[in-house]
């Protein structure tokens, strides 16, 4: 065992100092090991695994039993309309859920802040975080229900106005709405906490300076809370944008149907119907590289933004 | 104190309306589906339930609860979520402590190996087969190992080491405690709050995971509860598209029956929902103030 | 030393801690398997399983109850000796998690799955299923008794059988259902011909015989129902593919097609027909009708206790029957009768024990384990009246209702008969059943001969999109979107759309059954 880790530490450093730190730290290098075989266990051998997108693979030849093809496979992703289709899908969920749910929660945080009663301002915080816990399969559940054009009430308020039942879980034109719409009611919520621990960071005697220099409120919201916010606000929106290509894949799957493919098939439900539904191993892991690679260059380029403009990493 | 304005009574207004609206929007799908789960069924698929129950009963909810499948896939949740959390929680632990010692060498390249599988992933496909090949298919403990250390919960209790005292440790050192006795006798002891956040994040990954059991999960018998869920809930008009035959028509779930299932799903959740708001929230600007 | 050693003691303990967790976790899913089963271990002195008959795995549809735990299972159990642990697919998206499961190598012994001839044949082509065609030659007597030859040879796929049938057992599904109750307030008779339905469903929307007002709805379908049973037999149109001089002809491209869409196109300028049918969901129409607003709808008879149900909670005075095969300006009628499979059973090739798959198979299709598999036990389950099974409740319901789920093929000459006890369950649903299935004459059955046509491979990837653009199109024609006129346009655009490929495939399988 020892023989073992000098190896190590020659292997790692030659300067006596360090060469003395790791010998007088062994247990804290062996504290690491399981930590080290669930990294390269679970993390870096599916990384290993992309090289199957390079293939024809076979899933009872094995990645050695199977045929190499070179890009084969993301030529075929440039040439496929239905990959066009899903990625023009992705972008459109994502840039919706972006655009529409990411200003609100700045826009709650603001409107807690001036709440004065502690009892109300408590009581909507514990609401609107509720749903954050859960589940997708529970959320898709409870809108099935409430939204059924059997029943279900929205429909049935639609109704009592003469409107027409609408179902909007096989609706084309209104699935992506849907994603949106749910997505927003589970989070948003919870996505204020940040903001709204931003706002309490904000010095007091600001605003006891804008009173006096006779602001309103509003005023002070505009002057004194969001400025105040901008760092957080820069931060989690480059955060947010590195996702980019994750429009909602657990959710999307426990909520669409064959119907809406057209409008609602994202990266990651495609990824999974067509390598494990349908076997194309090989195409779908190249539709995963591509999305990696993407998210990979989106999350680099943030960082380096945030680096200029915030000064600090995001991680 | 100011002297509060019309402009201000509008405003609070204004904010009191929108946030009011926010919490019924919020409530109201759960009070509907807790109403028909409590309505008779002929008043549901008539469209009379709304706010509240019409026909009052207990047979639907007790028909669910004591529903031999129900139990088993909440048993076996619990079953994933205890030891998935204690078990993720410890690794984490273990691995958090060497990588806060930054001094050490290699730790800073532990650490960017870490980080860098935040950014870049293998994708569902090559996942799926590691799996395959480990011979976890229909096994729990593919639901357990794979996500045993979250890099985001990693970094968040390896700055909380960071930011103990190392005084501590020190004194401990003199009297020729080694890393590992430090860790269980000074560390962890100190680190309660932080890893019941951390504790409770993973819970709740364990819990309402549906995407990892419905890839490598075979056996009825090994059903975690929200994938029993979701093949109760879904929509007889979603699924209309497959052309079913009289038998199945005859035996689809009735919705009051479906609309008993997710009420029951979420209890589990409403019944710690006070302990995950008041850790999660730290956990949340640890993360956000740390990260 | 001393402080490693004991460093690696701690280390090891750690590590042991995490997998013995892990192994509870792994065990603890098979032990509550065991205990699943134990629970419904009976007290009957019967053959418990043999030690050498292996345990079997088996892999079936969905169904809202436990399969390990419902007393078919252990019936089964029972009588054939074998221990079978069963397995169920999702609901939603079944197909995808099968694949998922056949290419996980997974070692079901039988799968059963809804009966979908692209995926079976495709299964098969890729050498996933074992060939079955020796296995029953040798081991299985009761199941060459039981299955007709004409549906094993419609499962052949290059001349080798892969998979065990459950055949369809009934043959009409759906009509039109009318309140009786209005035709009697109206003074009127069931209609038998279309113009008499035209005139009853006049008189519905002019007398308002339901009060309903400005909601009042003749006759309400659904939006994808353009194709309205029984409507569709008066003008010779029944099934989607038909016999016009010997050839087989999808109905947009048969002469009767026009009269069709003129009659209903009729109706629904008249206002007979749902004014907002287009944007009618299944559940919308059902609501309707239901709830006492629309006179008559297109239903399956399935759907009949739902909304009988619900219908007398709201109008208790409500009454409904099917209208019989209505005969059309030139005196034809009737209705589409099905043919074909519900379910396949096959055994994949990771199967380890594909004889016993195949014996335990024949085993349950022996006539009378079948028979009690089936309807149960006479006296208990049912009793014999007038020559018919009438369910004894509510045992038959817990106790076989979800039979049909165990079944791995049928006896075909028999279940239809059987299987009719199910349906005696609900007694409105049995009448109107009835009414459709075994009163309507032998020549109004009109026969889907491609029910049991053998896989094809045009037909089965494109037919269902021909349907669904032919079915929007005449949606169109009926609501008025579109004009007759362009007519011959469509049709050459629905030949060039794959409907050329699929006649000319079908058309020549079709030459060879005469």
């Amino acid at each position: 065992m020892s023989k073992r880790n000098e190896g190590e530490g020659a292997l790692l450093g030659t300067g006596g100092r360090r060469w003395k730190l790791i010998r007088g730290n062994l247990d804290m290098y062996l504290l690491l090991i399981p930590g080290l075989i669930f990294l390269l266990l679970f993390k870096y051998t599916p990384m290993y695994g992309i090289i199957i997108a390079f293939q024809d693979f076979n899933i009872f030849g094995g990645i050695s039993g199977s045929e190499w093809v070179g890009t084969a496979q993301f030529e075929r992703l440039w040439h496929s309309d239905e990959f066009l289709q899903v990625l023009i899908n992705t972008l459109l969920i994502s840039l919706y859920k972006i655009t529409i749910l990411f200003p609100i929660p700045i826009v709650i945080a603001l409107m807690l802040n001036e709440v004065r009663r502690m009892f109300f301002k408590r009581t909507i915080q514990t609401i609107i975080y509720l749903p954050h816990f859960l589940s997708w399969v529970i959320i898709s559940g409870l809108f099935l229900n409430i939204l059924s054009p059997s029943g279900g009430i929205v429909n049935e308020i639609i109704r009592s106005f003469g409107g027409e039942p609408i179902s909007f879980f096989t609706d084309n034109g209104l699935f992506r709405s849907l994603v949106v719409f749910t997505a927003g009611w589970k989070e948003i919520g919870w996505n204020a906490i940040v903001f709204i621990a931003a706002i309490a960071g904000i010095e007091q005697e600001q605003y006891e300076a804008a009173a006096i220099d006779g602001a309103g409120r509003i005023r002070q919201m505009w002057s004194i809370s969001l400025p105040g916010m901008l760092p957080t606000i820069v931060l989690m929106f480059i955060l947010r944008i590195g996702s980019l290509l994750e429009a909602g894949t657990e959710q999307i799957l426990t909520m669409y149907n064959p119907l809406v493919y057209e409008s609602g098939d994202v990266i990651g439900t495609f990824v999974y119907r067509m390598g494990l539904g349908q076997q194309d191993y090989s195409f779908s892991t190249a539709v995963g590289l591509f999305n990696s690679a993407v998210g990979f260059l989106l999350i680099v380029i943030g960082n380096m933004l945030s680096r200029k403009f915030l000064n600090r990493s995001i991680w | 104190m100011y002297r509060r304005t019309a402009k201000d009574f509008a405003l609070d207004g204004l904010i009191y309306v929108v946030l009011v609206m926010m919490g019924l929007i919020t409530l109201l799908p759960f009070v509907n589906v807790f109403s028909k789960s409590i309505s008779e069924e002929w008043a549901i698929l008539a469209g009379q339930v709304g706010i509240f129950p019409v026909g009052f009963q207990l047979d639907t909810m007790k028909f669910v609860v004591t529903n031999s499948q129900f139990l088993n896939s909440l048993w076996i949740s619990v079953l994933i979520t205890v030891i998935g959390t204690l078990a993720s929680l410890l690794i984490t632990a273990l691995t958090a402590y060497p990588l806060s010692k930054r001094e050490l060498p290699g730790m800073g390249i532990v650490i960017v190996l870490f980080i860098f599988t935040m950014m870049f992933n293998g994708g569902i496909i090559p996942n799926y087969l590691l799996i395959r090949e480990l011979g976890l298919i229909n096994n729990l403990g593919s639901l357990i190992y794979p996500a045993l250390i979250s890099v985001f919960n990693l970094l968040v209790i390896k700055s909380y080491f960071e930011s103990l005292p190392t005084s501590l440790e020190e004194s401990a050192k003199l009297e020729g405690a080694n890393n590992f006795t430090i860790l269980f006798r000074i560390i962890l002891p100190l680190s309660g709050p932080v890893l019941a956040t951390i504790g409770l994040f993973y819970a709740v990954q364990f819990w309402n995971d549906y995407f990892h059991p419905m890839l490598y999960i075979n056996s009825s018998s090994l059903k975690p509860l929200q994938l029993y869920l979701q093949d109760i809930v879904m929509n007889a008009d979603t699924s209309s598209a497959l052309d079913k035959s009289a038998d199945d028509l005859m035996n689809v779930p009735a919705e009051g029956v479906r609309s008993a299932t997710v009420i029951a799903s979420t209890i589990p959740i409403l019944l710690v929902y006070p302990f995950l708001q008041k850790y999660f929230i730290k956990g949340v600007l640890i993360g956000s103030v740390k990260g | 030393m001393q402080k490693a050693y004991k460093l690696m003691s701690v280390m090891a303990m750690s590590a042991l801690l995490v997998t013995t967790m892990a192994a509870c976790a792994g065990n603890n899913g098979k032990n509550n398997e065991g205990s699943g089963n134990g629970t419904n271990g009976g007290t009957e002195a019967t053959a418990k399983p043999d030690a050498e008959k292996p345990g079997l795995k088996r892999l079936n549809v969905w169904q809202n109850d436990d399969y390990n735990a419902y007393p078919v299972a252990k019936l089964l159990e029972e009588k054939t000796g074998y221990k079978v642990q069963y397995d169920m697919l999702p609901q939603d998206k079944w197909a995808e998690k099968l694949n998922l499961i056949m290419s996980s190598g997974e070692a079901y012994d039988i799968v059963t799955s809804y009966s979908d001839m692209a995926l079976y044949s495709d299964y098969a082509q890729k050498g996933a299923l074992v060939d079955l065609t020796p296995l029953i030659e040798e081991f299985g007597p009761n199941i060459k008794a039981a299955i007709k030859p004409e549906s094993m040879e419609a499962l052949k796929v290059n001349g080798k059988l892969y998979a065990i049938p459950t055949t369809v057992t009934y043959e009409i599904n759906s009509s039109i259902l009318i309140r009786t109750d209005w035709l009697d307030k109206l003074g009127l008779s069931m209609p038998t011909t279309t113009d008499e339905l035209t005139n009853v469903l006049k008189q519905f929307k002019e007398q308002d015989p339901g009060g309903n007002g400005d909601r009042n709805v003749p006759l309400t379908i659904k939006g994808d129902q353009s194709m309205i049973d029984n409507l569709v037999g008066a003008f010779g149109i029944a099934n989607t593919w038909n016999d016009v001089d010997g050839k087989l002809v999808s109905r947009v491209m048969d002469p009767a097609y026009k009269d069709y869409v003129a009659y209903v196109g009729s109706l629904y300028e008249q206002g007979l027909i749902d004014r907002e049918f287009v944007a009618n969901k299944d559940a919308t129409a059902k609501e309707k009708f239901a709830s006492g607003v629309a006179g008559a709808i297109v239903v399956h008879w399935a759907d009949i206790p739902a909304i009988s149900d619900s219908l007398t909670k709201t109008k208790p005075e409500a009454k409904f029957a099917f209208i019989p095969a209505l005969k059309g300006p030139n005196g034809e009628a009737g209705f589409a009768a099905n043919a074909g499979f519900d379910r396949l059973t096959y055994v994949p090739k990771a199967s380890n024990n594909p004889e016993e798959a195949i014996k335990w198979i024949n085993a349950s299709l022996e006539t009378e384990t079948f028979k009690n598999m089936a309807i149960g036990v006479e006296g208990t389950h049912y009793n014999v009246v007038d020559g018919a099974y009438e369910p004894i409740q509510p045992i038959f319901t817990d106790e076989r209702n979800l039979a049909n789920n165990y079944m791995a093929g049928t006896d075909e000459e028999n279940y239809p008969q059987y299987w009719q006890a199910r349906v005696r369950k609900n007694p409105v649903m049995f009448e109107a059943f009835s009414f459709l299935n075994n009163e309507t004459a032998a020549e109004a059955k009109i026969k889907n001969v491609l029910g049991l046509a053998p896989y094809m491979q045009q037909y089965s990837k494109t037919n269902q999109q021909l349907g669904t653009m032919v079915g929007d199109y005449t949606v169109k024609l009926i609501a008025g979107a579109e004009s007759i006129e362009g007519l011959a346009d469509f049709q050459s655009k629905f030949m060039s759309s794959g409907g050329e490929a699929v006649s000319k495939e079908i058309n020549d399988w079709y030459a060879t059954t005469k």
